[in-house]
């Protein structure tokens, strides 16, 4: 059995367009609060795992070594980590896997991301070229497209609405209007996100999360050093991870992913709980379409009424399971790199207490759902006090 | 020849034999000699990992499983924007992604059929698209 690696400490930068920084002052912003946080100096830090998604977008080859430098972790080792949109979370793995084999015992995780830069339509290209090149990008296909081919046919199997769709864009931006790190803060209503302009048909610029810059850190420690550090740690005690086909017209189903599936089997399977012991998650939101296959395949709902949910208000906080009360991609926004390690910051928080306005009142378990690419990288992981 | 509206990749002695195919209006695939599994679009090697595939042909005919309007298209496509990318399931329970041409709002729906036939979109240029049967 292994030992039950925590979190000491949490940091967060704005997301936003942030043509003030590059990807290491980003990174400093995070990493500052998460030492002070853990009331620790960056040289109490053994090694640090890097998440950064894309070297285009950073505008630098091995991004990771110059936040490493930057932040001031000198010749101590670092680990770069990548897996397309679920960087942050695959760096909290590593990180949670290289405390467990007793390599270090406190370990920065950063997950940062710069991606304002270059235009609307060369990131569109750029994040094309992450679909299939031999076989998909032929064809024009972009990230909106392939979560638009998911919800056609959800919408046909399951007779899941425009405005259930919609519905799940206005709950995120109720909730990043009151998030001071969110990208967009503010408010929308069903009648101007249902009418919003077409990206790739049923999905339009409201279903669609945003192209941020940003950056997030944790300090995770042993079980050990976690309780020298603070008397408040929050600990990972469950973690799954799944794959799926490259090829999306391989795939049995359109409806779902199968990976989450998977991955959301072995997080509770470890962490001995179901979920419905969920107070509180996190899900990967990159698409209105994603958040609502999400209550389905982690269990919140039974598979096709994750439209209902949202309409039911079931993951507004009060409702069966609180989903995305940061504001999620959508309204937070989604610097590639940076979106796993935010989800953990919030839920860190949450199960401190310290959700402010936000606060899901006596929060004890929390989940979080990252999505790389159209599933080929999922996972889950559980956090509990 | 290039595979595509779009490419990225250079064309491998694989591709340069599925655009072949094509140019004589046979959608090929390969099949694994060891284990039986088949590939549409074709691979050089099987997931069982063996190397010994050969050569078949699949019937053109193929039922759409979804689709998308893609109106905010990526740099190297935005001269053909908007256009309809689905996936269609053929013969044997495989499927493909392609473009859909010949259709309106009114008849683009999930399970339409349609032929699979080879389209030119430049002078060199060979892609299949799907169209109604």
């Amino acid at each position: 059995m292994p030992s039950k690696a925590g979190i000491v400490g949490i940091g967060h930068s704005k997301f936003g367009k942030r043509t003030d920084a590059t990807i290491r002052e980003l990174a400093h912003e995070a990493v500052r609060p998460a030492l002070e946080d853990a009331g620790l100096a960056v040289g109490d830090m053994d090694a640090s795992v890097i998440g950064i998604a894309g070297e285009e977008f950073a505008m630098q080859g091995a991004p990771a070594a110059v936040v490493h430098d930057y932040v001031g972790m000198g010749s101590k080792p670092t680990y770069r980590v990548e897996a397309a949109c679920a960087t942050g979370s695959a760096a909290i793995r590593t990180a949670w896997s290289l405390i467990n084999a007793g390599l270090h015992d406190v370990v920065l995780v950063v997950g940062a991301e710069t991606m304002t830069r270059v235009s609307s339509a060369r990131a569109t290209e750029l994040m094309a070229r992450a679909g299939d090149t031999r076989w998909e990008y032929p064809f024009g296909i972009t990230f909106p497209g392939f979560y638009a081919l998911m919800a056609t046919a959800h919408m046909n199997e399951f007779g899941t609405t425009r405005e259930q769709l919609s519905m799940v864009s206005v709950k995120n931006h109720k909730y990043g209007a009151m998030n001071p790190y969110a990208h967009l803060q503010k408010e929308v209503s069903l009648e101007e996100t249902v009418k919003s302009i077409v990206i790739s048909h049923p999905l339009n610029l409201y279903d669609c999360c945003l192209i941020s810059d940003g950056a997030a850190a944790v300090v995770m420690a042993s079980e050990e050093k976690a309780r020298q550090i603070t008397d408040t740690p929050v600990w990972i005690t469950g973690l799954g991870a799944a794959s799926d086909s490259m090829l999306i017209a391989e795939r049995p189903t359109l409806t779902g992913l199968t990976g989450t599936k998977i991955a959301a089997k072995g997080a509770y399977a470890m962490a001995g709980i179901g979920p419905s012991d969920v107070d509180v998650a996190e899900v990967h939101d990159c698409f209105t379409i994603a958040e609502i296959m999400a209550y389905e395949d982690l269990g919140f709902c039974e598979k096709g009424k994750g439209g209902r949910f949202i309409e039911e208000k079931q993951s507004y906080i009060g409702g069966k399971v609180p989903v995305n009360i940061d504001g999620g991609l959508k309204s937070k926004g989604h610097p590639l790199g940076a979106t796993g390690v935010s989800m953990a910051v919030e839920l860190v928080k949450q199960l401190r207490g310290e959700g402010g306005n936000r606060q899901v009142s006596g929060a004890e378990i929390a989940l979080s759902h990252n999505v790389g690419e159209t599933g080929q990288f999922v996972f889950v992981h559980i956090y509990s006090r | 020849m290039k595979f595509g509206y779009t490419s990225w990749l250079p064309e491998t002695e694989l591709v340069n034999k599925f655009i072949e195919g094509l140019g004589n209006s046979k959608l090929l695939g390969t099949q694994c000699r060891k284990c039986g599994g088949k590939y549409l679009p074709p691979r050089a090697h099987c997931k069982c990992g063996s190397t010994d595939l050969e050569w078949f042909a699949i019937p053109n005919r193929g039922k759409v499983r979804s689709y998308t309007v893609v109106s905010f298209a990526p740099e190297s496509m935005s001269r053909y924007a908007p256009y309809i990318v689905g996936i269609a399931e053929v013969e044997g329970g495989m499927s493909l992604m392609g473009q859909l041409t010949g259709v309106t709002p009114s008849t683009l729906k999930v399970g339409l059929l349609v032929q699979i036939v080879a389209h030119q979109p430049d002078t060199d240029r060979i892609v299949y698209k799907f169209k109604p049967a």
